[in-house]
Protein backbone atom coordinates (compact mmCIF):
# COMPACT_ATOMS: atom_id res chain seq x y z
CA UNK A 1 0.00 0.00 0.00
CA UNK A 2 2.82 2.31 0.96
CA UNK A 3 4.72 1.49 -2.18
CA UNK A 4 1.34 1.99 -4.36
CA UNK A 5 0.73 5.31 -2.82
CA UNK A 6 4.76 6.51 -3.02
CA UNK A 7 4.52 5.26 -6.91
CA UNK A 8 1.20 7.06 -7.03
CA UNK A 9 2.69 10.71 -6.10
CA UNK A 10 5.53 10.45 -8.12
CA UNK A 11 3.45 9.61 -11.30
CA UNK A 12 1.15 12.72 -10.21
CA UNK A 13 4.46 14.68 -9.94
CA UNK A 14 5.27 13.80 -13.67
CA UNK A 15 1.92 13.94 -14.70
CA UNK A 16 1.70 17.82 -13.29
CA UNK A 17 4.84 18.81 -14.58
CA UNK A 18 4.07 17.86 -18.19
CA UNK A 19 1.21 19.74 -17.69
CA UNK A 20 2.64 22.71 -16.45
CA UNK A 21 4.80 22.66 -19.91
CA UNK A 22 1.70 22.01 -22.18
CA UNK A 23 0.27 25.14 -20.11
CA UNK A 24 3.27 27.80 -19.49
CA UNK A 25 5.90 29.37 -21.27
CA UNK A 26 9.00 31.10 -20.94
CA UNK A 27 8.19 34.67 -19.41
CA UNK A 28 10.82 35.70 -21.22
CA UNK A 29 10.56 34.90 -24.56
CA UNK A 30 7.24 33.46 -24.53
CA UNK A 31 8.57 30.67 -26.33
CA UNK A 32 7.49 26.86 -25.00
CA UNK A 33 9.31 25.50 -22.15
CA UNK A 34 10.93 21.81 -21.85
CA UNK A 35 10.82 19.51 -18.61
CA UNK A 36 13.97 18.08 -17.08
CA UNK A 37 13.56 15.73 -14.41
CA UNK A 38 16.92 16.19 -12.38
CA UNK A 39 16.50 18.33 -11.00
CA UNK A 40 13.58 19.52 -11.78
CA UNK A 41 12.95 22.19 -13.58
CA UNK A 42 11.24 24.01 -16.60
CA UNK A 43 13.81 24.78 -19.48
CA UNK A 44 13.37 27.20 -22.10
CA UNK A 45 15.53 26.27 -25.11
CA UNK A 46 15.06 29.88 -27.03
CA UNK A 47 17.47 31.66 -24.92
CA UNK A 48 18.90 28.57 -23.15
CA UNK A 49 17.31 29.51 -19.71
CA UNK A 50 16.53 27.01 -16.47
CA UNK A 51 14.06 27.76 -13.97
CA UNK A 52 13.70 25.39 -10.85
CA UNK A 53 10.03 23.86 -9.94
CA UNK A 54 10.51 23.68 -5.95
CA UNK A 55 7.66 21.79 -4.27
CA UNK A 56 5.49 21.48 -7.39
CA UNK A 57 5.66 25.04 -8.01
CA UNK A 58 7.80 26.49 -11.18
CA UNK A 59 9.32 29.37 -9.74
CA UNK A 60 9.19 31.72 -13.31
CA UNK A 61 10.59 34.84 -12.15
CA UNK A 62 13.06 35.84 -14.54
CA UNK A 63 15.61 37.01 -12.02
CA UNK A 64 15.13 33.51 -10.78
CA UNK A 65 16.52 31.48 -13.94
CA UNK A 66 19.89 29.68 -14.46
CA UNK A 67 21.46 30.48 -17.59
CA UNK A 68 22.88 26.59 -19.23
CA UNK A 69 25.82 26.54 -21.43
CA UNK A 70 26.34 24.50 -24.57
CA UNK A 71 27.71 22.13 -22.32
CA UNK A 72 24.18 21.89 -20.52
CA UNK A 73 26.17 21.86 -17.43
CA UNK A 74 24.26 25.00 -14.72
CA UNK A 75 25.46 27.96 -14.13
CA UNK A 76 24.60 30.18 -11.18
CA UNK A 77 24.27 33.46 -13.30
CA UNK A 78 21.78 36.09 -12.84
CA UNK A 79 19.02 35.85 -16.42
CA UNK A 80 18.31 38.82 -15.87
CA UNK A 81 21.59 39.79 -18.00
CA UNK A 82 20.54 37.29 -20.48
CA UNK A 83 16.89 39.11 -20.96
CA UNK A 84 18.78 42.82 -20.77
CA UNK A 85 20.77 41.12 -23.72
CA UNK A 86 16.99 40.20 -25.60
CA UNK A 87 15.32 43.04 -25.00
CA UNK B 1 -16.57 75.86 7.98
CA UNK B 2 -18.98 73.74 5.83
CA UNK B 3 -19.58 70.63 4.84
CA UNK B 4 -19.97 69.98 1.30
CA UNK B 5 -21.99 66.55 1.61
CA UNK B 6 -24.40 67.82 4.06
CA UNK B 7 -24.45 71.37 3.79
CA UNK B 8 -24.05 71.90 7.89
CA UNK B 9 -22.00 74.43 9.06
CA UNK B 10 -19.69 74.33 11.93
CA UNK B 11 -17.03 76.15 13.79
CA UNK B 12 -14.25 74.39 14.24
CA UNK B 13 -13.09 74.09 18.13
CA UNK B 14 -16.39 75.15 19.29
CA UNK B 15 -19.30 73.54 17.70
CA UNK B 16 -18.94 70.05 17.38
CA UNK B 17 -21.67 67.88 15.45
CA UNK B 18 -22.59 64.69 13.95
CA UNK B 19 -22.24 64.60 10.31
CA UNK B 20 -24.19 63.27 8.10
CA UNK B 21 -22.11 60.14 6.50
CA UNK B 22 -23.86 58.65 3.68
CA UNK B 23 -21.51 55.65 2.96
CA UNK B 24 -22.45 52.73 0.56
CA UNK B 25 -21.44 49.48 1.19
CA UNK B 26 -21.83 46.28 -0.39
CA UNK B 27 -25.10 45.67 -0.15
CA UNK B 28 -27.45 48.67 1.00
CA UNK B 29 -26.79 51.99 2.28
CA UNK B 30 -25.92 52.72 5.62
CA UNK B 31 -26.48 56.26 6.92
CA UNK B 32 -25.99 57.81 10.15
CA UNK B 33 -26.89 61.24 11.17
CA UNK B 34 -27.55 63.09 14.61
CA UNK B 35 -27.02 66.63 15.64
CA UNK B 36 -25.53 67.53 19.10
CA UNK B 37 -24.50 71.13 20.50
CA UNK B 38 -21.80 71.59 22.50
CA UNK B 39 -19.99 74.13 24.68
CA UNK B 40 -16.82 74.34 24.65
CA UNK B 41 -16.18 73.08 28.48
CA UNK B 42 -18.11 70.62 28.04
CA UNK B 43 -16.14 69.25 25.66
CA UNK B 44 -14.27 66.50 27.01
CA UNK B 45 -16.90 65.48 28.89
CA UNK B 46 -18.58 64.80 26.10
CA UNK B 47 -15.80 62.95 24.54
CA UNK B 48 -15.73 60.47 27.29
CA UNK B 49 -19.71 60.06 27.05
CA UNK B 50 -19.64 59.47 23.58
CA UNK B 51 -16.70 56.83 23.78
CA UNK B 52 -18.66 54.72 26.60
CA UNK B 53 -21.94 55.10 24.46
CA UNK B 54 -20.36 53.65 21.24
CA UNK B 55 -18.97 50.97 23.63
CA UNK B 56 -22.55 49.44 24.95
CA UNK B 57 -23.69 50.30 21.03
CA UNK B 58 -20.65 48.24 19.04
CA UNK B 59 -21.14 50.61 16.42
CA UNK B 60 -17.97 52.90 15.89
CA UNK B 61 -19.11 55.11 12.60
CA UNK B 62 -22.62 56.29 14.52
CA UNK B 63 -21.02 58.74 16.93
CA UNK B 64 -17.79 60.03 14.72
CA UNK B 65 -17.26 63.48 14.91
CA UNK B 66 -15.99 65.71 12.33
CA UNK B 67 -13.48 68.34 12.32
CA UNK B 68 -13.53 69.98 15.59
CA UNK B 69 -12.89 67.63 17.52
CA UNK B 70 -9.69 66.28 15.17
CA UNK B 71 -7.67 68.29 17.58
CA UNK B 72 -8.68 66.54 20.57
CA UNK B 73 -8.65 62.98 19.15
CA UNK B 74 -4.99 63.53 18.40
CA UNK B 75 -3.64 63.99 22.44
CA UNK B 76 -5.83 60.78 23.03
CA UNK B 77 -4.82 58.79 20.51
CA UNK B 78 -3.30 55.67 21.92
CA UNK B 79 -7.20 55.64 23.71
CA UNK B 80 -8.83 55.73 20.24
CA UNK B 81 -6.50 53.03 19.31
CA UNK B 82 -7.29 50.57 21.87
CA UNK B 83 -10.54 51.78 22.09
CA UNK B 84 -10.90 50.54 18.38
CA UNK B 85 -9.30 47.12 18.77
CA UNK B 86 -11.53 46.42 21.48
CA UNK B 87 -14.86 47.56 19.06
CA UNK B 88 -13.66 45.35 15.91
CA UNK B 89 -12.72 42.51 18.33
CA UNK B 90 -16.33 42.97 19.97
CA UNK B 91 -18.26 43.54 16.67
CA UNK B 92 -16.60 41.49 13.57
CA UNK B 93 -20.27 41.58 12.19
CA UNK B 94 -20.28 45.44 12.16
CA UNK B 95 -17.21 45.29 10.32
CA UNK B 96 -17.81 42.59 7.93
CA UNK B 97 -17.88 45.03 5.18
CA UNK B 98 -14.80 45.79 5.81
CA UNK B 99 -13.52 42.60 5.29
CA UNK B 100 -12.04 40.77 2.46
CA UNK B 101 -14.37 37.90 1.95
CA UNK B 102 -17.15 41.00 0.80
CA UNK B 103 -15.02 42.41 -1.56
CA UNK B 104 -13.57 39.08 -2.97
CA UNK B 105 -17.27 37.88 -3.35
CA UNK B 106 -18.01 41.35 -5.39
CA UNK B 107 -14.71 40.34 -7.52
CA UNK B 108 -15.82 37.07 -8.67
CA UNK B 109 -19.51 38.03 -9.19
CA UNK B 110 -17.70 40.41 -11.92
CA UNK B 111 -16.22 37.45 -13.27
CA UNK B 112 -19.15 35.07 -13.80
CA UNK B 113 -17.12 32.31 -14.08
CA UNK B 114 -18.09 29.25 -15.95
CA UNK B 115 -17.07 25.45 -16.44
CA UNK B 116 -14.09 24.79 -18.64
CA UNK B 117 -12.53 28.77 -17.87
CA UNK B 118 -8.82 29.34 -17.84
CA UNK B 119 -8.31 32.01 -15.22
CA UNK B 120 -5.04 33.70 -14.14
CA UNK B 121 -5.02 35.10 -10.64
CA UNK B 122 -1.94 37.50 -10.31
CA UNK B 123 -0.67 38.51 -7.17
CA UNK B 124 -2.93 35.94 -5.68
CA UNK B 125 -1.22 35.23 -2.30
CA UNK B 126 -1.06 38.77 -0.87
CA UNK B 127 -4.84 39.46 -0.10
CA UNK B 128 -4.21 42.26 1.37
CA UNK B 129 -7.17 44.05 2.53
CA UNK B 130 -9.42 46.29 4.69
CA UNK B 131 -7.01 48.58 7.06
CA UNK B 132 -8.62 47.29 10.23
CA UNK B 133 -7.52 43.86 9.27
CA UNK B 134 -4.20 44.57 8.20
CA UNK B 135 -3.12 44.90 11.65
CA UNK B 136 -4.20 41.92 13.33
CA UNK B 137 -5.08 39.62 10.22
CA UNK B 138 -1.58 37.71 8.25
CA UNK B 139 -1.25 38.90 4.69
CA UNK B 140 -1.01 35.22 4.03
CA UNK B 141 -4.54 33.63 5.94
CA UNK B 142 -5.82 35.30 2.67
CA UNK B 143 -3.55 33.44 0.42
CA UNK B 144 -5.78 32.02 -2.49
CA UNK B 145 -8.71 33.25 -1.97
CA UNK B 146 -9.70 34.38 -4.84
CA UNK B 147 -8.90 31.66 -6.99
CA UNK B 148 -10.96 29.21 -4.24
CA UNK B 149 -13.70 31.43 -4.52
CA UNK B 150 -13.87 31.16 -8.15
CA UNK B 151 -13.26 27.25 -8.16
CA UNK B 152 -16.34 27.00 -5.67
CA UNK B 153 -18.52 29.15 -8.05
CA UNK B 154 -17.40 27.09 -11.06
CA UNK B 155 -18.10 24.28 -9.07
CA UNK B 156 -21.53 24.97 -7.95
CA UNK B 157 -22.65 25.85 -11.47
CA UNK B 158 -21.78 22.30 -12.55
CA UNK B 159 -23.59 20.82 -9.20
CA UNK B 160 -26.99 22.91 -10.55
CA UNK B 161 -26.65 21.92 -14.54
CA UNK B 162 -27.45 18.82 -16.10
CA UNK B 163 -25.60 15.69 -15.82
CA UNK B 164 -24.52 15.46 -19.26
CA UNK B 165 -20.77 14.27 -20.80
CA UNK B 166 -20.44 18.06 -22.32
CA UNK B 167 -20.65 19.37 -19.21
CA UNK B 168 -18.19 16.93 -17.31
CA UNK B 169 -15.79 17.07 -19.82
CA UNK B 170 -15.82 20.93 -19.47
CA UNK B 171 -15.27 21.12 -15.45
CA UNK B 172 -12.00 18.72 -16.52
CA UNK B 173 -11.28 21.73 -18.65
CA UNK B 174 -11.49 24.44 -15.89
CA UNK B 175 -8.27 25.94 -14.97
CA UNK B 176 -7.25 28.35 -12.33
CA UNK B 177 -3.68 29.88 -12.37
CA UNK B 178 -2.61 31.57 -8.99
CA UNK B 179 0.60 33.25 -9.79
CA UNK B 180 2.33 35.24 -6.90
CA UNK B 181 6.34 36.49 -6.98
CA UNK B 182 6.46 35.42 -3.22
CA UNK B 183 6.96 31.68 -3.22
CA UNK B 184 6.16 31.39 0.76
CA UNK B 185 2.88 32.60 -0.21
CA UNK B 186 2.13 30.24 -3.13
CA UNK B 187 3.07 27.68 0.09
CA UNK B 188 -0.03 28.49 2.52
CA UNK B 189 -1.99 29.02 -0.72
CA UNK B 190 -1.46 25.22 -1.42
CA UNK B 191 -1.76 24.43 2.08
CA UNK B 192 -4.98 26.07 2.49
CA UNK B 193 -6.43 24.54 -0.76
CA UNK B 194 -5.71 21.15 0.89
CA UNK B 195 -7.51 22.10 3.91
CA UNK B 196 -10.55 23.19 1.87
CA UNK B 197 -10.58 19.96 0.12
CA UNK B 198 -9.15 21.64 -3.46
CA UNK B 199 -5.83 19.98 -3.15
CA UNK B 200 -6.58 17.43 -5.37
CA UNK B 201 -8.25 19.65 -7.62
CA UNK B 202 -6.58 19.85 -10.81
CA UNK B 203 -8.03 22.81 -11.79
CA UNK B 204 -5.44 24.95 -9.36
CA UNK B 205 -2.03 25.77 -11.07
CA UNK B 206 0.19 27.46 -8.27
CA UNK B 207 3.09 29.31 -10.32
CA UNK B 208 5.61 31.37 -8.75
CA UNK B 209 6.39 34.34 -11.52
CA UNK B 210 6.25 38.14 -12.01
CA UNK B 211 3.00 39.88 -13.03
CA UNK B 212 5.52 42.06 -15.52
CA UNK B 213 6.82 38.93 -17.71
CA UNK B 214 3.68 36.64 -17.28
CA UNK B 215 5.02 33.16 -18.28
CA UNK B 216 1.30 32.21 -20.08
CA UNK B 217 0.59 32.41 -23.66
CA UNK B 218 -0.93 35.05 -25.85
CA UNK B 219 -4.59 34.81 -25.72
CA UNK B 220 -4.91 31.82 -23.39
CA UNK B 221 -7.03 33.12 -20.31
CA UNK B 222 -10.58 34.05 -20.22
CA UNK B 223 -9.96 36.23 -16.94
CA UNK B 224 -7.32 37.91 -15.02
CA UNK B 225 -7.77 39.29 -11.51
CA UNK B 226 -5.13 40.98 -9.28
CA UNK B 227 -5.84 41.90 -5.94
CA UNK B 228 -4.26 44.36 -3.41
CA UNK B 229 -1.46 43.42 -5.67
CA UNK B 230 -0.87 46.17 -8.51
CA UNK B 231 -0.27 49.03 -5.63
CA UNK B 232 3.07 46.82 -5.57
CA UNK B 233 3.98 46.88 -8.92
CA UNK B 234 7.23 48.54 -10.04
CA UNK B 235 5.44 48.99 -13.40
CA UNK B 236 2.07 49.43 -13.82
CA UNK B 237 1.79 50.00 -17.39
CA UNK B 238 4.13 46.66 -17.73
CA UNK B 239 1.76 44.56 -15.57
CA UNK B 240 -1.26 45.97 -17.65
CA UNK B 241 0.19 45.08 -21.03
CA UNK B 242 0.76 41.91 -19.84
CA UNK B 243 -2.87 40.80 -18.76
CA UNK B 244 -4.00 42.50 -22.09
CA UNK B 245 -1.67 39.47 -24.03
CA UNK B 246 -2.77 37.07 -22.01
CA UNK B 247 -6.43 37.01 -22.15
CA UNK B 248 -8.20 36.13 -24.72
CA UNK B 249 -10.47 38.59 -27.05
CA UNK B 250 -13.52 38.70 -24.72
CA UNK B 251 -11.41 38.13 -21.71
CA UNK B 252 -12.54 40.32 -18.61
CA UNK B 253 -9.40 42.38 -16.94
CA UNK B 254 -10.43 42.85 -12.98
CA UNK B 255 -8.44 44.52 -10.61
CA UNK B 256 -9.02 44.96 -6.75
CA UNK B 257 -7.20 47.72 -4.96
CA UNK B 258 -7.31 50.20 -2.39
CA UNK B 259 -8.21 53.56 -3.78
CA UNK B 260 -8.88 57.36 -3.10
CA UNK B 261 -11.73 58.60 -0.71
CA UNK B 262 -13.59 61.79 -2.20
CA UNK B 263 -16.73 61.77 -0.24
CA UNK B 264 -16.42 65.04 2.43
CA UNK B 265 -16.16 63.98 6.21
CA UNK B 266 -15.88 60.68 5.53
CA UNK B 267 -12.40 61.08 3.70
CA UNK B 268 -10.90 63.36 6.75
CA UNK B 269 -12.16 60.11 8.59
CA UNK B 270 -9.99 57.79 6.86
CA UNK B 271 -7.04 60.42 6.41
CA UNK B 272 -7.32 60.32 9.91
CA UNK B 273 -7.40 56.38 10.23
CA UNK B 274 -5.09 56.15 8.13
CA UNK B 275 -2.01 58.24 9.31
CA UNK B 276 -2.98 57.89 12.90
CA UNK B 277 -4.77 55.45 13.93
CA UNK B 278 -3.32 52.33 11.68
CA UNK B 279 1.01 53.53 12.04
CA UNK B 280 -0.23 53.48 15.75
CA UNK B 281 -2.03 50.45 15.94
CA UNK B 282 1.34 48.76 13.83
CA UNK B 283 3.28 50.12 16.46
CA UNK B 284 1.02 48.63 19.27
CA UNK B 285 0.06 45.53 18.02
CA UNK B 286 3.08 44.34 15.52
CA UNK B 287 6.01 46.55 16.56
CA UNK B 288 5.89 47.90 13.39
CA UNK B 289 5.39 51.64 12.64
CA UNK B 290 7.62 52.34 9.36
CA UNK B 291 5.82 49.53 7.43
CA UNK B 292 2.29 50.47 8.43
CA UNK B 293 3.52 53.77 7.52
CA UNK B 294 4.86 53.06 4.29
CA UNK B 295 1.55 51.20 3.42
CA UNK B 296 -0.54 53.79 4.09
CA UNK B 297 1.35 56.20 1.79
CA UNK B 298 2.00 53.65 -1.04
CA UNK B 299 -2.34 53.58 -1.23
CA UNK B 300 -1.90 57.67 -1.49
CA UNK B 301 1.14 57.88 -4.11
CA UNK B 302 -1.31 54.99 -6.55
CA UNK B 303 -3.43 56.76 -8.63
CA UNK B 304 -6.90 57.60 -8.38
CA UNK B 305 -9.92 55.75 -9.86
CA UNK B 306 -9.85 57.73 -13.14
CA UNK B 307 -5.97 58.21 -13.64
CA UNK B 308 -6.12 54.52 -12.82
CA UNK B 309 -8.93 53.75 -15.27
CA UNK B 310 -7.16 55.89 -17.62
CA UNK B 311 -3.91 53.57 -17.93
CA UNK B 312 -6.01 50.57 -18.09
CA UNK B 313 -7.67 51.70 -21.22
CA UNK B 314 -4.29 53.05 -22.50
CA UNK B 315 -3.31 49.59 -22.21
CA UNK B 316 -5.99 48.57 -25.01
CA UNK B 317 -8.85 47.52 -22.78
CA UNK B 318 -12.69 48.89 -23.84
CA UNK B 319 -15.45 49.39 -21.64
CA UNK B 320 -12.98 50.41 -18.68
CA UNK B 321 -15.56 51.31 -15.59
CA UNK B 322 -14.60 51.32 -12.05
CA UNK B 323 -16.80 50.78 -8.88
CA UNK B 324 -16.25 52.13 -5.39
CA UNK B 325 -16.61 50.10 -2.59
CA UNK B 326 -16.52 51.83 0.87
CA UNK B 327 -17.03 54.77 -0.34
CA UNK B 328 -14.02 54.69 -2.56
CA UNK B 329 -11.29 52.87 0.06
CA UNK B 330 -11.48 50.09 -2.31
CA UNK B 331 -12.21 50.07 -5.55
CA UNK B 332 -12.70 47.46 -8.49
CA UNK B 333 -11.73 47.98 -11.90
CA UNK B 334 -12.72 46.02 -14.59
CA UNK B 335 -12.18 46.59 -18.71
CA UNK B 336 -12.79 43.87 -21.17
CA UNK B 337 -10.15 43.02 -24.41
CA UNK B 338 -12.57 42.89 -27.57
Amino acid sequence: MVRLSKWLLKEAGTVVDKTLSDILVCPLSKQALRVCEEPPSLISDSIGVSFPIKDGIPCLVPTDGKILDTDDTMKHDNAADDSANNK
Amino acid sequence: MKCRGTGVEFRVGVRAGYATVVAEWLSGCVMFSGFKEVREDEKSQMVGKVFSNVASNYDLMNDFMSGGLHRLWKDRLDFVCIFVLIISFLSSRCFLYFTCSAQFIRLVSKLSPFPGMKHLDVAGGTGRLSLLNEVYVKNAECAGDVAFRILESVNSIKRRALQDPLNDDLQEETRIHVCDINPNMLDVGKNRALEKGLGEDKSLVWVQGDAEALSFEDNSMDGYTIAFGIRNVTHIEKVLSEAYRVLKRGGRFLCLELSHVDIPVFKELYDFYSFSVIPRLGEIVAGDRESYQYLVESIRRFPPQEKFALMIADAGFQKVEYENLVGGVVAIHSGLKI
